[in-house]
C-alpha cells in the first residue's frame, strides 16, 4: 500500500502539473494587473478632469474666441496670433517680471519665517506649541475670501485698525493712511497676506519633519564644539532638505498663480496694468475682456514659467529619489 | 489581493456612475419653466414689483412658473458668457445699460423689435435708455428703469454752518463747502461733500458740464476727448471740488467704503450718489437728510448728472416669445409705478414725476455707445486718471491725454 503511494502521487502531480501552472498563469496574470486596475481609477480621474481640458485648452489657445464665437459655439483658428500678440504686449513683460519678483519674495518670506516658527515650536512649552498649533490651524482653517474681508477692514483707509494702532503706537501719523494708493504698497499687504496664509502649512509641515533629526546626531555635533547654527546648518538642514525642496516648489506654484488675495483686496476697480499679476493679468484678458483665446494662450504661457522656475527643485527632488 | 482588485473594480465602476449622473444634471431648459435674472437690487428693493409680474405671467400662461435668479453686478457677466458657451441662458436677463452694446453687437439676445409696440409706453421710454437697448437700428433691450445721481445732505450740518439757501451754482457750492469745513474742523476726517477718489460717474460730470466729453466718434472711428480744452477745465474744476470738499481716499471707488456708510457715521456733511442712497444714512440722520440736484458751474442749471439704468433682454437660445411677454408684464404701467414709488426713474417721460431724483435726469450724460465701451470700464482707464490727477502724478493735461490715447486704442478694438 506504501509503495505505490508515492508513485500515484506523483502520478497526480504529473496529471496536475500542466493544470496548476495554467492556474498559476492566470494568477500572475491577475496579480500583474493589480496595479494598473489600482491605478485605473486614478487615470480615470486625471483623464476625465485634466487631460481633456488642457487638450480643449490648447485647442482655443490656437483660435480667436471672443463673444461672438461663444455664441456661436464654434472658434475660429488663428494660428499663433495669440501667442505673437502676447510676446509683443509690453504689459505683459512687465506683469510677468512683476510676477516674478513677487513670487520670489513671498515664497522667500513664507519659507524663511515658516522655517524659523518651526524652529521656535520646538523649543516651547508644551502649552504655548498647542496655544501656537491651534492659532496657526485657524488661520489654515479660515476662507480665503473671508480672510480677504478681515485683511481689508483692517487696512481701511476711513477706520481701519491697523491705522489707528500704528497710530497709538506713536509710530507716525497713520489717520487716514491709503495702505493702496501705491503699487508697492498694495501688493506688500497682499504678500502680508499671502505669507500670512501660507504659514501654517509650512510650520506644521517642517515641525513635522525637524521631529525626525535624530537626537544623538544634534548632541554628538553639539559635543564636538558646533554651535547652534552650524548644528542647524550641517545637521538640521540636509536631514529637512527633501521637505523644504517639495514645499518650495509648491509654494513657487501656488504663489505664481495667485489669484484671489490680489484680484480681492486691491478690488476688480483698481486692477490695472500698474498693479496686474500673472493671475489677474488672465482673468482681465481673458474674461472681462472676453477674449478666450488670448487667455488660453496666456495660461499656457504661464504653465511654461512655472515649469521653468520650479524645474531646479523638481530636478533636486527627482536626483535625491534615484539617491535615496 | 482579490478583494483589492474587487475594490478598484468598484471604485472605477462608482466613478463611471458618478460622471453619467453629472452629465445628465447639466440640463438646459426645463419644460414649463421661465428663468429669469434679475440684479439683486429687484430682491432687496422692488420685490412686490417682481411678484406682481410673476402673477400676471402664470395668469397668462396656466402651468408655467417663473423662477426669478438674482445676481450681482460684480459676476453676472461673466456668469452669463458661461450660460452662453454651456448654452443654459436664462429666458430673461437685466443688463446695466452700459453693458449692452458689446453683446447686441455679438448677436447675444433675441430681436424684439416686431414686438416693440406690445410693451407698455413704447412709445415714450426715455431716451437714453431705449438707446442703449437698440442697435443698429433693431431692438433688443427693453427699457427696464433708470436712476440719476444727487447731492444727499444733512439740514442740521448746514443749518449750523450758516447755508440758509441750497447752492445753485459750483461757485457757491464751493463756498458753501468751506463754510463747512470751517464749522466742523473739530471731527477728525470730516468730508463736507464726501465723494470718492475715482468716482468716474461724478467726475464726468464736470466734464460734460464743462461741455467736454469722453469720446467722440467720426466716419467710424473713435477718438478719445478728454484732452480738449473743454474736458480738462471740467477735470480741473473736478480736482479742485475734490481737494475743498472730500476726504475721502484719492485712490478709493465709490463702493468701498459706501459713502452712505461714511454719511451715518457722521463723517460727512453730504455725499454724492444715487437717489436710493437716503435708505441707508442711520437711523440717526434719518430725519435730518434731504437731498438736491447738484448744481452746474452755469448759475441756474443742474450738472448734468450720468443716468444708469438697466434693461430686459432675450438671450439667444432663451424663449422669446415667453420672455417678451414676462418683461411686458414686468414693464408695465403698474410695474413701473412700483418702481417709481421706491425712488427710480421709470422708464418712460409720460411717467415722470417730480422728485429730485426724476428732476436730475432731466440734464445727464450717457457713455459712448461704442462696442468696446464695457472694455474701458473694465479696464479702469479712467479710475486710473483721476487716481493719478489726484496723487499729483501727472497734470490734468497730462494724465487726459494718457486716458484719452487708450481709450481710443481700446474703444477701435485693438
Amino acid at each position: 500500500m506504501r509503495s505505490p503511494l508515492p508513485d500515484g502521487m506523483s502520478l497526480a502531480a504529473e496529471a496536475s502539473g500542466p493544470r496548476r501552472r495554467r492556474h498559476l498563469t492566470w494568477g500572475r496574470v491577475a496579480r500583474g494587473s493589480v496595479p494598473y486596475g489600482l491605478i485605473l481609477p486614478v487615470l480615470l480621474i486625471v483623464g476625465a478632469i485634466l487631460a481633456y481640458p488642457l487638450y480643449s485648452l490648447v485647442r482655443l489657445a490656437f483660435q480667436r474666441y471672443g463673444l461672438s464665437e461663444l455664441i456661436a459655439h464654434k472658434g475660429i483658428s488663428v494660428g499663433t496670433k495669440n501667442f505673437s500678440s502676447i510676446l509683443h504686449d509690453q504689459v505683459f513683460w512687465h506683469v510677468l517680471l512683476r510676477t516674478v519678483v513677487f513670487t520670489i519674495a513671498n515664497v522667500g518670506l513664507t519659507m524663511v519665517l515658516g522655517t524659523l516658527v518651526a524652529l521656535l515650536l520646538v523649543r516651547l512649552s508644551t502649552w504655548v506649541r498647542v496655544v501656537l498649533t491651534s492659532g496657526l490651524i485657524l488661520v489654515w482653517s479660515v476662507p480665503v475670501v473671508v480672510a480677504v474681508q478681515v485683511w481689508y477692514w483692517m487696512t481701511n483707509y476711513q477706520n481701519g485698525v491697523l491705522n489707528f494702532t500704528l497710530t497709538k503706537l506713536g509710530l507716525g501719523d497713520f489717520f487716514h493712511h491709503d495702505w493702496y494708493g501705491t503699487t508697492f504698497s498694495q501688493l506688500g499687504i497682499v504678500t502680508a497676506m499671502i505669507v500670512w496664509g501660507a504659514l501654517p502649512f509650512v510650520v506644521v509641515t517642517v515641525y513635522a519633519a525637524l521631529s525626525q533629526v535624530p537626537r544623538e546626531l544634534v548632541e554628538a555635533a553639539e559635543i564636538d564644539g558646533a554651535g547652534s547654527v552650524r548644528v542647524f546648518r550641517d545637521v538640521t538642514v540636509p536631514i529637512l532638505t527633501p521637505v523644504l525642496l517639495i514645499l518650495t516648489s509648491l509654494s513657487i506654484i501656488w504663489d505664481f498663480g495667485v489669484f484671489t488675495q490680489p484680484y480681492l483686496l486691491i478690488g476688480q476697480a483698481h486692477t490695472g496694468p500698474s498693479n496686474e499679476l500673472m493671475g489677474t493679468y488672465l482673468f482681465e484678458e481673458g474674461y472681462l475682456k472676453t477674449d478666450f483665446g488670448r487667455g488660453a494662450a496666456i495660461s499656457l504661457v504661464m504653465l511654461v514659467v512655472v515649469a521653468i522656475l520650479s524645474v531646479f527643485y523638481v530636478r533636486k527632488m527627482v536626483r535625491m529619489g534615484d539617491a535615496a | 489581493m482579490r478583494t483589492r482588485v474587487f475594490v478598484a473594480v468598484v471604485a472605477a465602476a462608482a466613478l463611471g456612475v458618478v460622471a453619467a449622473t453629472a452629465s445628465a444634471s447639466g440640463q438646459s431648459h426645463q419644460a414649463n419653466k421661465l428663468t429669469v435674472w434679475l440684479q439683486v437690487d429687484a430682491q432687496s428693493g422692488w420685490p412686490d414689483a417682481v411678484a406682481a409680474a410673476n402673477a400676471q405671467f402664470a395668469k397668462d400662461h396656466p402651468g408655467y412658473t417663473v423662477d426669478v435668479q438674482y445676481q450681482n453686478w460684480g459676476d453676472h457677466l461673466q456668469k452669463f458668457d458661461a450660460t452662453l458657451a454651456g448654452g443654459t441662458t436664462p429666458d430673461v436677463i437685466e443688463m446695466g445699460n452700459t453693458e449692452m452694446t458689446k453683446y447686441m453687437a455679438a448677436g447675444a439676445f433675441s430681436d424684439l423689435t416686431s414686438l416693440k409696440s406690445t410693451f407698455d409706453n413704447s412709445g415714450n421710454w426715455l431716451k437714453g435708455l431705449a438707446a442703449s437697448g437698440a442697435f443698429g437700428g433693431h431692438l433688443y433691450g427693453v427699457p427696464y428703469y433708470a436712476g440719476s445721481r444727487v447731492v444727499t445732505y444733512r439740514t442740521d450740518v448746514f443749518a449750523k454752518a450758516g447755508i440758509k439757501k441750497l447752492p445753485t451754482s459750483l461757485g457757491q457750492f464751493t463756498s458753501d463747502v468751506a463754510k463747512l469745513a470751517a464749522k466742523n474742523k473739530s471731527v477728525k476726517g470730516f468730508s463736507p461733500v464726501y465723494f470718492a477718489g475715482t468716482d468716474w460717474y461724478f467726475a464726468m460730470a464736470f466734464v460734460y458740464d464743462y461741455g467736454g466729453s469722453i469720446a467722440r466718434t467720426q466716419g467710424g472711428k473713435w477718438y478719445g476727448n478728454l484732452d480738449s480744452p473743454q474736458s480738462v477745465a471740467g477735470l480741473t474744476a473736478w480736482k479742485n471740488f475734490f481737494n475743498a470738499a472730500s476726504k475721502a481716499s484719492k485712490t478709493s471707488d465709490e463702493n468701498h467704503p459706501a459713502p452712505y456708510d461714511v454719511y451715518s457715521q457722521g463723517g460727512a456733511g453730504a455725499i454724492i450718489g444715487p437717489g436710493w442712497f437716503s435708505c441707508c444714512v442711520g437711523t440717526k440722520y434719518k430725519a435730518t437728510t434731504a437731498q438736491f440736484v447738484m448744481p452746474s458751474h452755469t448759475p441756474g442749471q443742474a450738472m448734468p448728472g450720468f443716468l444708469g439704468g438697466s434693461d430686459l433682454a432675450v438671450p439667444q437660445g432663451g424663449n422669446t416669445a415667453l420672455g417678451a411677454d414676462w418683461i411686458k408684464d414686468f414693464t408695465s404701467t403698474a410695474g413701473e409705478k412700483i418702481l417709481q414709488s421706491k425712488g427710480n426713474i421709470p422708464n418712460a417721460t409720460s411717467l415722470l414725476g417730480t422728485s429730485v431724483n426724476e428732476r436730475a435726469a432731466a440734464r445727464s450724460w450717457f457713455v459712448p455707445a461704442a462696442k468696446h465701451w464695457v472694455d474701458v470700464e473694465n479696464g479702469n482707464i479712467l479710475r486710473n486718471m483721476l487716481a493719478t490727477i489726484l496723487q499729483g502724478k501727472l497734470t490734468v493735461k497730462q494724465a487726459a491725454a494718457n486716458a484719452s490715447s487708450n481709450i481710443a486704442l481700446v474703444l477701435n478694438g485693438a
